[in-house]
């Protein structure tokens, strides 16, 4: 198990990483050409609206004079306004970001449901018939762009089996987990692939360990031999994998966000984006950073669990 | 026995006449799909589109347009006249007007909207009334607009938006210290004279208006519009989930069906596919300055290339690519749904010798290099320059198509640092002031930041500002569109429609060419 010490440096260490992320995207995103002011206005805009608008913002001003006042009311718990919106990021944040999450965590935990059970099978079945099935099956799901998957899966089990709603979030909590299936299941299956792969390959690799065949030998029951020896070494590299995949994973959110009309974190990063909406960019960037440093903290406590080697 | 027949006869009029009609059914929800959220409902401080197009459903302005977006109708006011010198607009209003919690719509809010919405500290649509000197209340029914000089386009100011009733009192006890302040929390749960109320709204994914109980206008049969209960606005920014939807039957109608998909559900006989004439342009804006920005001669600054160009473009082909026939092609810069349009056909009919001879007049016939900005992942605009592309090769004009986003490309273009773009327009007021003042006229910008300086019509385009005179005034229009068009400071392409797809058991929808979404007379036939 990973030490108190070890726990505590980690943790620390995300400080000064997203501080920096702040100062870069701060800048970043400033540096872009266009405006907000022009951004609203669009056709319409004339030098004088632009410049009043940009002065309303607190745009005119050096930024560095900008990051000081971000981080005064930063402090103050205040992320700004959105500069389309016109409400709170802070609030903006709270309603859009846990759909996000939920989409994304409904599925990773799809993606773990399909890759584990079937990576066992074609690592045990090994170059046998289920084990090619599961493979070029899965070498399918890879190969197809999230969009078109999600879109397919939209049009059979949606439009026309009336299986699912088409799209859309859902009210209560049963209501959307039903709502979210759909995109959760697009969103998993080039994860599970990708994971499903790596844990296969991992397994056929332990199996032939040493301390594997030392296990049986010693007269271990197969599946004490499966649980405490196999399984615990073959998903180290496998939670490694899964734990970066976290950024990959929010990111296709995006795409799936659009296509099922969900309204999630991934199409307010995008739309702000384009919008130059600074404020939301600057608060989503942060918000996100931490979540993802600290996917990434749990990963390596889990792999220094599962690695006595790690973690002293 | 005569009394008797008369007696009879009327009755026979009576039903007959409303067996005739059609049968209105009332009550139900409708949901409607839409791109894209609204941002802000307030009149005043809001600037985008997908705010506009709805707020006639909430708020009234005393004027309206007509359904053909040709004339004005009476709205929040019953009669309007101009003082013979123009300087003087008297409005009567209508009686017994209630906003949707009950309160009177008093002359004390008309006078207190109007200031709001003319005040040029408050949003970005103050300038449509910036002739407005002062607003008296003549007395409870009638308000007097004193203004600064003559103004023909302040009647159609009076039919936008911005200028909408707003409540005084409710507005002013919203929280905030300043107007944006009380704007943004009055619109969270805004109150207007309108034909439903707001009820609920979970950003990014649905609103709701409801009937509001207190509107003034009445239907067909004789009792206060809505006919529905309740319009459920989803927001669902996929073109193809929404369709998808709609044709579930989870929609009862759907917003900005693409073009390509337009046939496919006029052939669905569930499906009422509608084209409501716009004043959507679509064209390609050219810097026609002397100089490139880095210093070389603009093959774009010689009126003959321009012409040239604009002869080498096969537009009714681009009209079957692009919009798969569903646009038309251009007639002036204006569409031809803006009031003194100039309808003398389409322009520079497709003619590769005219142009080829055009361009042999200049210094550039040997042809030359020019880039234009497209929108990065607009298919529609690809599609444009990809086939603009290949009809100006056989010019020896070689066009550079270069991808970028949107406020990418605002920034170049706003500094003067661009050749050519892809752009549209849509107007927001019905008259062709707005849209000739920044395409045309070179002191607002620079005529949509091309640099065309015509002196002469920015002349006429002054004197129009201020002529009282319809008849002069289309003349001034006529003679501004032909100059403009002659000397062709962008290329002009197409005009479109809005496309929206309804279930057959829709009936009464609307939308003007402004692009306002009128629910008001929409029923839905059980």
């Amino acid at each position: 198990m990973p030490s108190p010490s070890y726990i505590l440096t980690r943790l620390l260490q995300i400080i000064p990483t997203f501080l920096f992320i702040m100062v870069v995207v701060f800048v970043l995103v400033r540096l872009l050409p266009g405006d907000p002011a022009s951004a609203i206005l669009g056709e319409r805009a004339t030098d004088e609206a632009v410049e009043r608008i940009n002065r309303q913002l607190g745009l005119d001003q050096p930024i560095p004079v900008q990051f000081v006042i971000f981080l005064e009311r930063f402090f103050e718990g205040d992320l700004g306004n959105s500069i389309h919106l016109k409400i709170p990021v802070v609030r903006l944040i709270g309603e859009r970001l846990p759909v996000t999450l939920m989409l994304t965590a409904y599925a990773a935990l799809l993606a773990l449901l399909l890759a584990l059970p079937l990576a066992f099978i074609a690592a045990l079945r090994r170059d046998r018939g289920a084990d090619v099935v599961i493979r070029g099956a899965f070498q399918v799901g890879l190969s197809m762009p999230v969009f078109y998957i999600g879109l397919v899966l939209l049009t059979i089990f949606a439009a026309r089996l009336r299986w699912f709603p088409v799209g859309g979030f859902g009210e209560t909590l049963g209501d959307q987990l039903y709502h979210l299936f759909l995109p959760a299941l697009t969103l998993a299956l080039s994860l599970s692939a990708v994971l499903m792969r790596n844990l296969r390959a991992s397994i056929i690799e332990v199996l032939g360990a040493e301390y594997v065949d030392f296990a049986r030998a010693k007269g271990l029951r197969p599946r004490i031999v499966m649980a405490r020896h196999v399984l615990r070494n073959a998903l180290i590299s496998t939670v490694t994998l899964f734990g970066l995949s976290i950024g990959t994973l929010i990111g296709g959110a995006v795409i799936t966000e659009t296509v099922f009309a969900i309204p999630g974190a991934g199409r307010l990063m995008i739309d702000s984006i384009y919008g130059r909406d600074y404020p939301v960019v600057q608060g989503l960037t942060l918000v996100l950073a931490i979540l993802v440093s600290l996917a990434f903290l749990i990963t390596d406590l889990v792999q220094a669990a599962l690695d006595p080697r790690i973690g002293r | 026995m005569k009394k008797l027949a008369t007696v009879a006869l009327a009755a026979a009029l009576l039903t007959g006449g409303s067996a005739a009609a059609p049968a209105i059914e009332r009550g139900g929800d409708l949901t409607f799909g839409r791109y894209a959220d609204s941002l802000l409902l307030d009149p005043v401080w809001n600037d985008a589109n997908v705010d506009i197009w709805i707020f006639t459903n909430l708020y009234d302005t005393l004027i309206r347009s007509s359904p053909d977006g040709k004339d004005l109708e009476p709205g929040l006011a019953t009669e309007w006249t101009v003082s013979d010198d123009g300087t003087e607009v008297t409005l009567t209003l209508r009686e017994g007007v209630k906003f949707a919690d009950g309160s009177d719509m008093t002359a004390e809010d008309v006078k207190w909207s109007l200031d709001r919405a003319r005040n040029p500290e408050y949003g970005i649509w103050n300038g449509l009334i910036a002739s407005i000197d002062s607003v008296e209340i003549a007395d409870p029914g009638t308000i007097v607009l004193k203004l600064k000089h003559p103004d023909p386009t302040i009647i159609p100011a009076l039919a936008v938006f911005n200028t909408a009733i707003m409540p005084k009192a409710l507005y002013e006890a919203a929280p905030g210290a300043t107007d944006q302040e009380k704007a943004e929390a009055f619109a969270q749960h805004p109150i207007g004279t309108g034909p439903f109320m707001f009820e609920s709204w979970e950003r990014g994914t649905r609103m709701r208006l409801v009937r509001n109980p207190h509107h003034w206008e009445m239907g067909e049969d004789g009792k206060p519009l809505p006919y529905l209960d309740s319009v459920t606005f989803e927001i669902i920014p996929d073109d193809a989930t929404r369709i998808l939807k709609l044709k579930s039957g989870e929609l009862g109608g759907a917003e900005f069906i693409p073009f390509a998909r337009v046939a496919e559900l006029d052939a669905d006989p569930n499906i009422d596919m509608q084209l409501f004439p716009g004043t959507r342009v679509t064209y390609l804006t050219m810097n026609v300055r002397p100089q490139l920005p880095d210093g070389s001669p603009n093959p774009l600054s010689d009126v003959k290339v321009r012409q040239a160009l604009n002869y080498a473009i096969d537009k009714n082909a681009i009209v079957q690519i692009v919009t798969y026939g569903v646009g038309k092609p251009s007639q002036s810069y204006m569409s031809s749904t803006t009031p003194l349009a100039r309808l003398e056909g389409p322009l520079y009919p497709y003619d590769v010798e005219k142009a080829k001879a055009l361009l042999g007049e200049t210094e550039w016939a040997d042809g030359f290099e020019v880039s234009i900005y497209a929108l990065a992942g607009s298919a529609d605009e690809i599609a444009i320059d990809s086939a603009v592309q290949q009809m100006w090769s056989q010019l020896g004009v070689k066009l550079n198509i270069e991808q970028v986003d949107n406020a990418t490309r605002t920034e170049h273009y706003r500094s003067g640092d661009f050749q050519m773009r892809n752009s549209s327009w849509t107007n927001d007021i019905n008259d062709p002031s707005q849209i000739t003042s920044y395409m045309a006229y070179y002191p607002l910008i620079q005529s949509v930041h091309s640099g065309w300086n015509n002196d002469e019509v920015n002349k006429l385009f002054d004197q129009s500002q201020q002529e009282l005179d319809p008849e002069a005034r289309a003349a001034q229009y006529e003679q501004i569109q032909e100059i403009q068009t002659s000397e062709a400071p962008i290329i002009y392409l197409y005009e479109t429609p809005y496309p929206v797809a309804l279930q057959e058991s829709v009936e009464g929808f609307h939308q003007i060419p402004l692009g306002n979404n009128i629910f008001a007379k929409t029923w839905i036939e059980k």
